[in-house]
């Protein structure tokens, strides 16, 4: 592997930790400057971040001696959680170097995600990355992989179509609405029954414009819906009043039998004189009699339905992965490459002022030890050693100039490693990301990601 | 002007081609290249009937003219909608129809021993012409609805979702938009046509017996129903797509019976 730019990753996920252990490693929010600014001081990390979310704990460090800061950061980690060493290690993952920054790229685009292609972590990892910024312990390098890591994801999605349709159920119940209405401001949302299943739906829609209005069979209990949604109620005896006045329905009772008959629905529609009535059914058993969809102007999507285009749309988001793998990789390749490139002019110049420094010193440490010499001879000693030096400078100089291989360990890291150089300033990407850019992107999909399950409301009724 | 007819056509083509291939599920990219390659199009063919003008073939000047004038005002009419409404999925019908029309108007010859028009029969032929046109976005905006309705309708969410198009309630009313802003533009298309011929003496006898004289009356009260019953009895969805369609196939048959007659 190659050894280029001292990163190196070590966490848990939820692939290979279960949330017993994540809950454990977890910081909070408000101490994560602290953790961080302690975690620099370790010995050996010269810059640290930390990557929280409900489904991974990352640290991003970079060090010179990565064996050496593996261990230091693992067992720093364990103590934090109070847990054995051992019983972390089978769940910690390692990467480093170019390996490392391929997982911080995979993870911001989403697609190392529990949800392939959800919004919110490229959101996370800015967070992450601000932190950092503001702790004082992202550096050069850990900076530069970050705003790439933001580009990339950024290529991802506007390249892929693996954020695009929705996988949850609750948010494909809103697209289909979309299809019909095509915004919800000031939409009348009538929900039908005071179960929790709808609640996620629902305020989706609150929160998009709609106006919701509950109804249940029990009054107290739809007073209590309401009240959690800060909304009005209807009379459940004039349902069909209720259903000539909206225009999405959301409809979860535990009722065995439907509770919305074609005769009810087609008297409602009516008294609204042709205008388009959606409803959707995420109740089991089903609340609305199925044949309501023959009815002009009437459209019923039921949980199986819905949970059937989320399905195809998983399903889709795998196909698109592969392609956002490939432009990753693609990625991956040209920032090795630039980074490389960006070190091989502080490299050849450190070098140089390493063995001239040295030749000098030597020399002038000979002619001292010289009194007899004349003015002229000291000048020709002097003039020697630096002139081997330079001949000996020549060819590497130009090695280094020229190596654009790619296998094995390039010789700008050959160099610095032979010569023990410390080349860190040489870092800086002119086509850094301005921060916060993406933010309007960022959280308008807040569906995604949390899918409610109905297995459990069908166990539950 | 053969080559700068024939790169119009070429260009129409190419923007068909991208919508088409937009509806069948290529990437929304080549919606907006068929979008760029329509603008192009439009450019032209506005370029082309002002030189033509300058030639004295004027828009209704003779019905081939008229008609790629229809295809002009359709594309244009399209390409300012689609700026403002999600209406790729409707370019794969709309383009085509331009694309046909203006074949068709450019591979006839114009009649040689075409009446001389009066300011009447200039008049007649300018409105219906738009009429027709705004007519024509409202059935394809019909037809759009209509499949739309249709996949929902059968569940097939799968093929709606990400196509991002515009959304049923959206289509209806635009297309109700175009149907009362065309219809009495064609009313007075009717009634300079009414004027026109009967001043020419057709009115009476077997000569107002044409079908395409009925068939005109036909489609204006097929847009006046469909007029009143939005209004009045709150027709939208699908029974007044239905009604557009049927009022636009009654102005095309009116079309095709008017150009070949002239035409034979």
């Amino acid at each position: 592997m190659q050894s280029l730019t001292d990163v190196i990753v070590l966490g848990v996920s939820h692939r290979t930790a279960p949330v017993a252990v994540r809950e454990k490693l977890n910081v909070a929010e408000d101490q994560i400057e602290l953790t961080l600014r302690r975690a620099v001081t370790l010995p050996g990390i010269r810059e640290v971040a930390l990557l929280c979310t409900c489904n991974r704990v990352e640290i991003y460090a970079v060090a010179a001696d990565r064996e050496a800061a593996l261990r230091v950061l693992g067992a720093d980690l364990a103590l934090r959680a109070s847990v054995a060493a051992a019983e972390l290690e089978p769940h910690l993952y390692v990467r480093s170097d170019a390996e490392a920054v391929h997982h911080l790229f995979r993870v911001a685009s989403s697609l190392d995600s529990l949800v392939v292609g959800e919004p919110q972590i490229l959101g996370q990892v800015k967070t992450t990355h601000d932190q950092a910024l503001r702790a004082g312990t992202a550096g050069a390098i850990l900076n530069l992989c970050f705003s790439r890591a933001f580009r990339v994801a950024r290529r991802v999605r506007r390249e892929t179509a693996i954020a695009r349709n929705p996988v949850s159920v609750s948010s494909v119940a809103i697209e289909l609405a979309r299809q019909v209405f095509g915004g919800f401001d000031g939409r009348r949302v009538l929900i039908v029954g005071a179960g929790k299943m709808s609640d996620l739906a629902a305020r989706a829609l609150q929160g998009q414009g709609a106006a919701l209005i509950v109804t249940n069979r029990t009054a107290a209990r739809a007073d209590e819906l309401a009240a959690r949604m800060g909304c009005g109620t209807h009379p459940w005896g004039d349902l069909v009043g209720a259903l000539a006045a909206a225009d999405i329905v959301l409809a979860s009772t535990g009722a065995q039998e439907p509770v919305l008959t074609r005769a009810l629905v087609a008297k409602a529609q009516k008294l609204r004189r042709g205008r388009p009535l959606f409803l959707l059914d995420i109740a089991v058993p089903r609340d609305v009699e199925p044949s309501c969809a023959e009815l002009e102007g009437i459209y019923l999507a039921d949980i199986d339905d819905l949970q059937k285009v989320a399905a195809s749309h998983r399903d889709g988001r795998r196909g698109e992965a592969e392609q956002a793998e490939s432009i990753v990789e693609q990625e991956l390749g040209r920032f090795i490459e630039s980074f490389r490139g960006r070190q091989v002019g502080p490299t050849v110049s450190a070098l140089r002022a390493r063995v001239l420094s040295l030749a000098k010193a030597e020399a002038e440490k000979l002619v001292a030890g010289m009194p007899h010499l004349a003015e002229r001879d000291r000048r020709a000693i002097l003039d020697f050693a630096d002139s081997v030096a330079k001949k000996l400078l020549h060819a590497p100089q130009m090695a280094l100039k020229k190596d654009t291989s790619g296998d094995g360990i390039p010789l700008v890291t050959a160099v610095q490693r032979l010569f023990d150089l410390t080349v860190v300033e040489a870092v800086e990407d002119p086509g850094a990301d301005t921060p916060g850019g993406e933010r309007a992107e960022v959280g308008t999909t807040v569906l995604d990601g949390s899918v409610p399950s109905p297995q459990k409301k069908a166990s539950g009724s | 002007m053969a080559t700068f007819t024939a790169l119009q056509i070429g260009v129409y083509a190419i923007a068909s081609v991208l919508y088409l291939g937009y509806l069948l599920g290529f990437r929304e990219r080549s919606a907006q290249l068929g979008r760029l390659a329509l603008a192009l199009g439009v450019l032209l063919h506005f370029a082309d009937i002002g030189a033509r003008c300058l030639h004295g073939q004027n828009p209704i000047s003779s019905t081939p003219e008229a008609m790629g004038f229809v295809g002009f005002l359709i594309a244009a009419g399209f390409l300012s909608a689609s700026f403002r409404y999600r209406l790729a999925a409707a370019g794969a019908f709309a383009v085509p129809a331009v694309l046909a029309l203006l074949v068709l108007a450019r591979v006839v010859p114009a009649e040689p021993g075409a009446p001389a028009m009066d300011t009447l029969g200039r008049t007649h032929i300018f409105l219906a012409t738009v009429g027709v046109a705004v007519f024509t976005l409202a059935a394809v905006l019909a037809v759009l609805y209509l499949i739309e309705d249709r996949q929902l309708k059968r569940k097939q969410f799968g093929q709606l979702i990400g196509r991002a198009g515009a959304s049923l309630e959206t289509l209806d009313r635009l297309a109700a938009r175009c149907v009362s802003f065309g219809f009495p533009i064609f009313t007075f298309a009717v009634l300079t046509g009414a004027i026109w011929i009967a001043r020419l003496g057709l009115l009476w006898g077997a000569a107002a017996m044409r079908p395409e004289y009925l068939l005109a009356l036909a489609t204006w009260a097929a847009f006046g129903v469909l007029l009143v019953a939005r209004v009045g009895a709150g027709w939208q969805g699908r029974r007044a797509a239905w009604l557009t369609l049927g009022g636009f196939g009654g102005a095309m048959l009116v079309l095709v019976l008017y150009f070949l007659r002239h035409a034979a």
